[in-house]
């Protein structure tokens, strides 16, 4: 008798790249080589993996990324559009995943802050005392922080010192262009803000064609003694990308992090971001707001870890889903034992405008201690036609009223973005995405 | 302006009807108060006649300033200047009462080859307009109806109705369940609106805010038609004799009209 031992399936078979190629920094080598190690080791996810269940991935299985370098990529034209008016001197660039000095501009900055790449500081002992040591995506055998982790060479530094203020947002613009050959691309983050510190931070990706790609990004967040970031992730990468991110939020005592998840592009979206209390006393968000048509899959598979006493934390998600598109929704809250006093809010609202679109939803609360307020719910839902029949009847067309509802309930999440010109861009791609050509398919009427 | 014939319809896609022959002509410049027990098709006529898509016309027809308007969506009959005030106003969360109006006044002017208005000017003649129901400029900014108390939600439609100014009104139950103040402020709006050029029906079960507005006609409807029309001293005969009356009457004369 013999037995056919199945060979695994690592991420290595769907890329090209040598991994044995370290960074000059120090600290960002010792990454590389770990993570060298595990994109070897760990298993390319499959649907028998609970977190992967539901996740088609074969638009990344079935295809072929290359380095960048190796790309043919197009050289990036005027992105001028894509700056931020509050940050127009307060701004990171990165094609493809490598640094663009000459469209950054950092001019706004305070002097006693760091705003800067990792090579820039990479011998810094601020980054050598937090880069990669907050990401709990190892433990997972998390094969896309793998990548970021033997991949990257670079990536944004930002250190905010202690009782300061960035008034200026700062603007991590990630841009990827067309190219001969599906790339890879692992955008990384380091972000320190010390004690009672304050800063606002937009990272954004922007596909500028219709490519396919691989966008991996991580982003580490530690947040000391009351500490506070305003987070905004606006993903519009390409229609045929695949955008795998983890980010990563560490709160000591009294932080403040409030995030807010913007997904309107990409092929494949996966994003697993976590939060962990480090500290007593901590206030959270982490909201995200979806829109998805076409063939889009979104998956956001959150962790919120409350280690001790006295927390608050909110996570809205609210999805809109057209067409033939398919949401996913994981939205896992530990409180840990003796973590008393903890105050939880979790929704998942899913607005179906189709037949034909799949939401897949499930909180999952893994409570371990009494005294611990935890509200938890998901709705899936088509328009209510008694709202669209009162719009009609004031004389707005159905596709209009119908527009107006889908545009009215994407709003709750917008309006918390604290930068105005971001505010603006949203609602406009909301407009966008209510109003194509095609009608709505009318379910329900 | 209104002429409704004959009017059968029923719930789409079931067989029963509700109603069941309904004739009735309104002219400019009336008021008229429709009346009857629960379940009579009062509030089904004002839907059918308002382009409710839940229900079917089955037979006969409706003329609106003598064009036949069976077949027009609920958007077209607005725009030719019909309104509904609803008995159970919807409540729409995250759209303002601005915004509906002057997406709803502005789609109906384009509609009729009228100016629309830029958002100042149109906030100018909001707030003109709010003097009409006795409220204040933050009512604009509300969500529709969210939250609103229920006089807050029929005031809400009168004032609808006082922006985009129909020429024919249905209202639907508007003075069902307000108190004594709201009764007052709502009845007061609508003869502010009522005028020559347009025509009202107002459809309740009460007699009450017929004491507030005085209508030129009142009709009574029971099951599916209506089987007495007569002035405005109809309503205070059945405020004191009830339907039970009339509805012997009617059973025992079998088709009354």
């Amino acid at each position: 008798m013999s037995i056919a031992v199945q060979e695994k399936e690592t991420i290595l078979n769907f890329l090209d790249g040598d991994f044995s190629i370290l960074s000059d920094v120090d600290v960002i080598a010792a990454l590389n080589q770990k993570g060298a190690g595990n994109i070897s080791e760990f298993s390319f996810p499959t649907k028998k993996d609970e977190d992967w269940r539901f996740t088609d991935l074969r638009s990344i299985s079935r295809n072929h990324f290359v380095p960048v370098a190796e790309a043919g990529a197009t050289p990036v034209g005027d992105i001028n559009d894509h700056y931020l008016p509050e940050a127009q001197e307060s701004r990171l660039v990165f094609v493809n995943g490598e640094f663009d000095a000459e469209r950054s501009s950092l001019d706004a900055i305070p002097e006693n802050v760091t705003v800067g790449t990792l090579v820039e500081y990479g011998d810094s002992e601020v980054v050598k005392e937090h880069l990669g040591k907050y990401t709990t995506f190892d433990e997972d055998h998390d094969v896309f922080n793998a990548l970021n982790d033997a991949n990257f060479k670079n990536g944004v530094f930002i250190h905010v010192p202690k009782e300061t203020k960035v008034e200026a947002p700062i603007h991590i613009l990630n841009v990827f262009t067309d190219a001969e050959k599906p790339f890879y691309a692992t955008p990384r983050v380091l972000y320190v803000g010390e004690a009672y510190s304050k800063s606002t931070v937009v990272e954004e990706h922007i596909g500028l064609a219709e490519n396919e790609y691989l966008n991996i990004p991580v982003a580490e967040f530690k947040m000391k003694e009351g500490s506070n970031v305003h987070h905004a992730r606006i993903q519009r990468d390409s229609k045929k990308a695949n955008h795998v991110s983890r980010p990563i939020a560490h709160l000591d005592k009294f932080a403040e992090y409030h995030s807010y998840t913007i997904c309107l592009g990409a092929k494949l979206f996966r994003n697993d971001p976590r939060v962990v209390q480090n500290d007593q006393e901590v206030n959270f968000t982490i909201d995200g707001l979806v829109l998805i048509d076409g063939e889009q899959i979104a998956d956001t598979h959150s962790a919120i870890d409350h280690r001790h006493w006295h927390a608050q934390s909110h996570q809205l998600h609210k999805v809109v889903v057209n067409d033939k598109a398919h949401s996913i929704f994981n939205g896992k809250i530990f409180v840990r034992e003796d973590s008393q006093k903890i105050d939880s809010f979790q929704e998942n609202r899913n607005l179906l405008l189709s037949v034909d679109g799949t939401v897949h939803t499930k909180p999952q609360l893994e409570i371990f201690s009494d005294d611990v307020l935890c509200s938890h719910g998901a709705t899936i839902g088509h328009l209510n036609e008694d709202e669209v029949f009162y719009l009609h009847s004031r004389g707005l067309t159905k596709k209009k009223a119908r527009e107006l509802l889908v545009y009215a309930f994407t709003l709750e999440s917008i309006e918390n973005m604290e930068v105005e010109s971001v505010h603006k861009l949203l609602l406009d791609e909301v407009v966008k995405f209510t109003s194509r050509d095609e009608e709505f398919v009318a379910v329900g009427s | 302006m209104l002429e409704i014939k004959n009017l059968h319809a029923s719930v789409e896609g079931e067989d029963e009807q509700i109603l069941k022959g309904v004739n009735l002509t309104i002219n400019k410049g009336e008021i008229h108060a429709i009346m009857g027990p629960n379940g009579s098709g009062k509030s089904t006529l004002a839907k059918v006649v308002s382009g409710h898509p839940e229900y079917e016309i089955t037979e006969g027809e409706i003329l609106f300033e003598g064009e036949d308007i069976t077949e027009l969506d609920a958007d077209e009959r607005a725009h030719l200047g019909m309104f509904l005030a609803f008995q159970y106003p919807i409540e729409v969360p995250g759209i303002t009462n601005r915004t509906l109006l002057r997406e709803s006044y502005n789609t109906i002017a384009r509609e009729n080859d009228r100016e629309e208005l830029d958002p100042l000017e149109f906030d100018d003649y909001l707030k003109e307009r709010l003097e009409v129901i006795d409220m204040k400029d933050s009512f604009l900014e509300r969500s529709i109806n969210t939250g609103f108390s229920g006089g807050e939600k029929k005031k809400n439609e009168v004032f609808q109705m006082a922006v985009l100014n129909p020429k024919l009104a249905f209202m639907d139950e508007t003075d069902s369940g307000l108190d004594i103040d709201a009764l007052k402020i709502v009845s007061d709006g609508i003869n502010k609106i009522a005028g020559p050029e347009n025509a009202i029906v107002l459809i309740t079960h009460y007699q009450r805010l017929l004491n507030y507005i005085t209508p030129d006609y009142v009709h009574v409807m029971m099951n599916g038609k209506i089987v007495k029309s007569a002035g405005k001293e109809l309503a205070l005969e059945l405020e004191d004799q009830g339907y039970e009356k009339l509805e012997k009457e009617f059973s025992l004369n079998g088709e009354a009209q």
